[in-house]
């Protein structure tokens, strides 16, 4: 059985001279009234609750799914290297076929998730890639007939990328 | 395309991010609306009208387009 506390003596409260009484003068009993031209409240910041993996969560995945790529891409190029020979190495070639799939797919869909004027945007930052891609290369190409060193194919998709990231950075520049 | 957007925002007060969420297009899709830098699509007009309680003629005026002004 526990021992209650022992109900304190009203005698012995102390008192609250101001507002012991509800008719008490002292006691504030409405409102204050509003001051004229009072700036209005400030709005309640809402901090949502956001996390690296939820703000950044198509950046992680597509880093992800790169990182996955290029693990399995150098890992098919070193099997195969150690293995010339073999009949299954064709199979082992078109391994990274898988992730890269799922990069294009990650991509996709992070362009299907933007809104109307970021599709716009992006559409505009494609074909500029497009376009001065194609006059690079068909120029370097030109070029190359008159004597210029034979520059690897590779090149073309780092150029692609970079000029596509510029195009990006110019038309979202152009809406801002 | 002019647009009204800023003032009834305000009267809502309302932030820009408030009202993108609302749209579900980002800040600064609200943004280029909001300076005429950029015309929204039919359907976005539309929901924008609706947030606001307002016809679409309320918000937007088609200044400079051959048979409306």
């Amino acid at each position: 059985m526990t021992e209650q506390s022992p109900r304190p003596n009203p005698a012995e409260a102390p008192i609250d001279p101001l507002s012991t009484h509800p008719a008490s003068p002292f006691l504030r009993t409405e409102a204050p009234a509003p001051v004229a031209f009072a700036s209005p409240p400030s709005p309640v910041q809402v901090v949502p609750a956001a996390s690296t993996w939820v703000l950044y969560r198509s950046q992680i995945e597509f880093g992800l799914a790169m990182l996955a790529y290029l693990m399995v891409l150098v890992g098919s190029v070193v099997v195969v290297q150690a293995n010339p020979g073999a009949s299954w190495r064709y199979a082992v070639v078109v391994l990274p076929v898988a992730p890269a799939a799922f990069v294009i797919w990650l991509f996709v869909r992070a362009l299907s998730r933007l809104d109307e004027m970021q599709k716009r945007i992006q559409m505009q930052a494609f074909g500029f890639s497009l376009g001065s891609t194609a006059l690079i290369t068909f120029g370097y190409g030109f070029l190359e007939g008159a004597g210029l060193p034979h520059l690897n194919w590779t090149y073309v998709l780092p150029l692609m990328a970079v000029l596509w990231a510029l195009g990006a950075a110019i038309f979202t520049l152009r809406y801002r | 395309m002019k647009n009204r957007l800023r003032v009834l925002r305000a009267e809502l007060s309302w932030s820009q991010a408030e009202l993108a969420e609302k749209l579900g297009v980002s800040r600064q899709t609200v943004n280029a609306i909001e300076t005429g830098k950029y015309d929204p699509s039919l359907p976005l007009a539309f929901s924008m009208a609706r947030t606001f309680k307002r016809r679409i003629e309320e918000i937007f005026e088609a200044d400079g387009i051959p048979g409306l002004t």
